[in-house]
């Protein structure tokens, strides 16, 4: 196998983690949505950490062997599929990264909730559904896909 | 090298193809989660594998498919054959896959099923990633 080869199956590799990793933290977010008592939240955001390791080091994988295989085969640094799949992975780990912030909040909020008793909360049923934290967190993920998309028709190319 | 020269009308078959195995690798990988660390959560076990494992499979292989006739590779390259091996096997274990959590749901006091649905989808989580491997670099 070339050197391509393997730069391209690492670059991928990475592109499945951070999908699939994003698919896994979609079921957790959502199972934990539906769930009344704070300790089903807060087993659901611990696995929901698991996808975000995988979604991390998935995105260290995308941008590095991405940049080499930007050098190796001689595309242009300026064209506008790479330029555009930067600004994108940039919006799309700084969404993950208010997503995570806001979702550490809610998890300590279950943790406590679960120590005092584990009782249904309003409180906790609100932050779980809050509009500003759904956006983000599903829009980090459509960022995500929409890079996937430039990466196969490669506009500009 | 093939990427570099693809024509425009396979973009879209190729887009839903890769979005619909990385779909399967998620919720394959939700599946052993959840089977492992939560063997509890049957009814969640069922519905992953029934609402987002089996329609990511759907996406791949039929998006697999509209990519493979447009292409007409010639011959029969081992790569394409790992990629067929794993998409129309692998629909076989995820069927197993999904009566064996069923039945979980149906018998909650039998740990074996979890522990089953938590060792196919393992493997088959190991299977994608070996066809992601031989798609994408194309060994002859």
């Amino acid at each position: 196998m070339s050197r391509y080869d393997w730069l391209l199956f690492l670059h991928v590799t990475g592109a499945f983690l951070v999908i699939g990793g994003a698919v896994m933290a979609g079921v957790f977010n959502f199972s934990a949505l539906r769930s009344e008592r704070p300790s089903e939240v807060v087993l659901f955001f611990r696995f929901a950490r698991l996808a975000v390791a995988a979604v991390g080091v998935g995105m260290v994988l995308t941008l590095g062997f991405g940049l080499w295989l930007v050098h190796d085969v001689g595309y242009g640094w300026g064209e506008t599929w790479i330029v555009l799949a930067l600004v994108l992975w940039v919006l799309s780990n700084a969404l993950g990264g208010i997503g995570g912030s806001r979702e550490k909040k809610v998890r300590e909020l279950a943790e406590r909730l679960t120590a005092e008793g584990d009782v249904p909360s309003p409180e906790l049923s609100a932050r779980l559904r809050d509009p500003v934290w759904l956006a983000v967190s599903w829009g980090s993920g459509i960022v995500v896909i929409a890079i996937l998309a430039l990466m196969i028709w490669k506009p500009g190319a | 090298m093939l990427a570099l020269v693809r024509p425009d009308s396979w973009n879209f078959p190729l887009f839903l193809h890769v979005l619909g195995a990385a779909l399967l690798v998620g919720a394959t990988g939700a599946t052993v989660v959840i089977a492992i660390r939560a063997p509890t959560l049957r009814r969640l076990l069922v519905r992953t594998i029934g609402f987002l494992v089996l329609p990511a499979w759907v996406l791949m292989r039929f998006a697999g498919q509209w990519i493979d006739s447009r292409e007409d590779i010639p011959g029969d390259p081992g790569w394409l054959g790992v990629g067929f091996i794993v998409g129309d096997a692998g629909l076989v274990l995820l069927v197993i896959t999904a009566l064996i959590a069923w039945w979980g749901l149906r018998r909650p006091e039998r740990r074996w099923p979890v522990k089953a649905v938590a060792v196919i989808s393992g493997l088959y989580l190991i299977a994608l990633f070996v066809a992601m491997w031989a798609m994408t670099t194309k060994p002859d």
